[in-house]
């Protein structure tokens, strides 16, 4: 079965399936820090803001992906265009409640000093909320890009490629190896994701919060 | 406060016993009757099915028309693929169900040679039947019904009428300047996509769509985000005057013609069956069976009922 398996990764169309999948899951996120991250960033200082913007978070993560995906159909019709649409609106919720949460979760009494200092709301925003709420932020990044690689799957059903393709494939075919082929390779991609966001995390993490998180404050 | 508290634990109740509920009644929806009786007195019969809209009818027909005829005829449709199906049948589990001549060949009986290879439905009926008879227990594959559910490649009308497209060595002529939507199992198992190019070499579309949704496809057509598509030629959306269905002048596909298939034990038990199941078969034809499959998959309606229809306005039951 294993080296079936590996026969399928051996296929013509493997790669391409692959980087549609990759190429997919990183334009939505791409797409979605640029859009929920700006919104997180307008509405901090605003309780109703915020409120709504969590709100519209919860809302879109409870929406079933598959639902998203058709919504986009009548849009773009099918293939990536679609697919990345959707992606996107699914990769916006965490993003946009670890966002919106963490800056305005910023100690008061930090702004307070900061804005006694006489910094400037820029200021403020850049060299210390930002810092500050980045372990949350990219929490929500990181949350967001494995559940875009792993809703990447469902772009096989409107013509979007990607890995879900080969998982449809094997079903139909009633060849596991197929299945499996595609199946291990998403679980695979979305470890690699998850890994490699939580190194960009602590990388992002500023030094005085990293030795304040290890005091245990 | 007492009182309050005694509620408040009542509630988690309540929310599991509702839960509990919803998931019976859910369990019980479905758009298929799995298993149900068809009435009538007289010996039990048990019909199945496999699992697709076609199969659903065709059980059901099958079903109903015996309960029409003296038997008790018990329904266990959706029973999945033919390899399931035919497990079921040759452990007694049901005595007869819809089964397609091709099928037969290519993934039941044991037949040497390509199946493609036989140039007419009946040649392909006789090999299945052949086939069937030597297998212990024995089965016998009763006279089909007189349509062919095979692959079909079909072209959005204006396209076809534009270029004078009528069968599929025209069709790869000018497929370089077509966009082809078809679906991942088409393309990649041997009697799909590399079945047609090894028949029709000239095949090479300017683009192929990967959609892997039956219903998406055929609307990708009619939108224009295609041109060319392929499913089977008695799907429901192909009732529809916008899609030419291509000839395939060099017959690369087996024939399918479904017949039931009935445990030869059961029939000699019971030879009536044979009778009012050949008269079931006799009432379709290809443009009949994409009317009533469309019937279900477009107009939703219930392939029972779609059935009982069609059998009605056939004269064979009430």
């Amino acid at each position: 079965m294993l080296f079936r398996i590996l026969e399928v990764y051996a296929r013509p169309d493997f790669p391409e399936k692959l980087w549609q999948h990759v190429l997919l899951s990183l334009a939505a996120l791409l797409v979605a820090i640029a859009i929920a991250l700006p919104v997180a960033i307008l509405i901090r200082n605003t309780r109703l803001g915020a409120a709504i913007a969590i709100n519209i978070g919860n809302v879109g993560r409870a929406v079933p992906s598959l639902a998203i995906l058709a919504l986009a159909l009548p849009l773009l019709g099918i293939g990536f265009a679609s697919a990345l649409v959707a992606l996107t609106a699914l990769a916006i919720p965490p993003i946009l409640i670890n966002a919106s949460t963490g800056l305005r979760e910023v100690n008061r009494d930090v702004i307070d000093a900061a804005r006694g200092m006489g910094l400037s709301g820029g200021q403020i925003l850049s060299r210390i909320q930002l810092p500050i709420a980045a372990p949350v932020i990219f929490a929500g990044i990181r949350t967001s890009a494995v559940q875009t690689v792993a809703s990447a799957t469902l772009a096989t059903f409107i013509g979007g490629g990607g890995l879900g393709d080969l998982i449809v494939e094997g079903y139909s075919r009633r060849g596991p190896e197929i299945l499996l082929a595609g199946a291990i390779a998403v679980a695979i991609l979305a470890i690699i994701t998850e890994v490699g966001f939580g190194a960009l995390e602590r990388a992002f993490t500023p030094k005085g919060l990293k030795i304040a998180q290890k005091r245990g404050k | 406060m007492k009182n309050r508290t005694k509620l408040i634990r009542a509630v988690p109740m309540l929310l599991a016993g509702l839960a509990l509920l919803l998931v019976v009644a859910c369990g019980n929806v479905g758009g298929t009757d799995s298993s149900g009786s068809g009435g009538g007195g007289g010996p039990t019969i048990t019909v199945g099915s496999k699992n697709f809209t076609e199969q659903y009818i065709l059980g059901n027909m099958y079903v109903q028309a015996l309960a029409a005829n003296g038997f008790n005829a018990v329904a266990k449709l959706d029973l999945g693929s033919e390899q399931i199906a035919d497990k079921a049948l040759q452990n007694g589990q049901i005595d007869l169900y819809p089964e397609y001549t091709g099928t037969a060949l290519v993934a039941i009986v044991p037949y040497k040679g390509n199946p493609a290879d036989l140039n007419s439905p009946q040649a392909t009926y006789e090999a299945a039947r052949k086939g069937y008879a030597e297998r212990s227990p024995a089965d016998t594959m009763l006279k089909p019904a007189p349509f062919n559910n095979t692959y079909g490649i079909f072209v959005r009308k204006s396209v076809a009428e534009k270029n004078g497209l009528t069968n599929m060595e025209e069709l790869a002529q000018d497929s370089k300047n077509l966009t082809f939507i078809s679906y991942s199992e088409f393309q990649n198992r041997s009697d799909g996509y590399p079945n047609v190019q090894k028949n029709y070499p000239a095949f090479d579309f300017e683009e192929i769509k990967i959609v892997n949704e039956l219903g998406l496809r055929y609307s990708g057509l009619e939108s224009g985000e295609g041109d060319v598509g392929v499913g089977f030629t008695t799907d429901g959306q192909l009732t529809s005057d916008q899609l030419v269905v291509m000839k395939d002048p060099k017959s690369i596909w087996p024939f399918y013609y479904p017949a039931p298939v009935v445990r030869s034990d059961v029939l000699k038990k019971y030879p009536k069956i044979e009778k009012v199941l050949n008269e079931v078969s006799a009432s379709l034809d290809v443009e009949t069976m994409r009317e009533l499959n469309g019937q279900v998959d477009l107009d939703q309606e219930d392939p029972e009922d779609v059935a009982k229809q069609h059998l009605q306005e056939a004269g064979i039951i009430e």
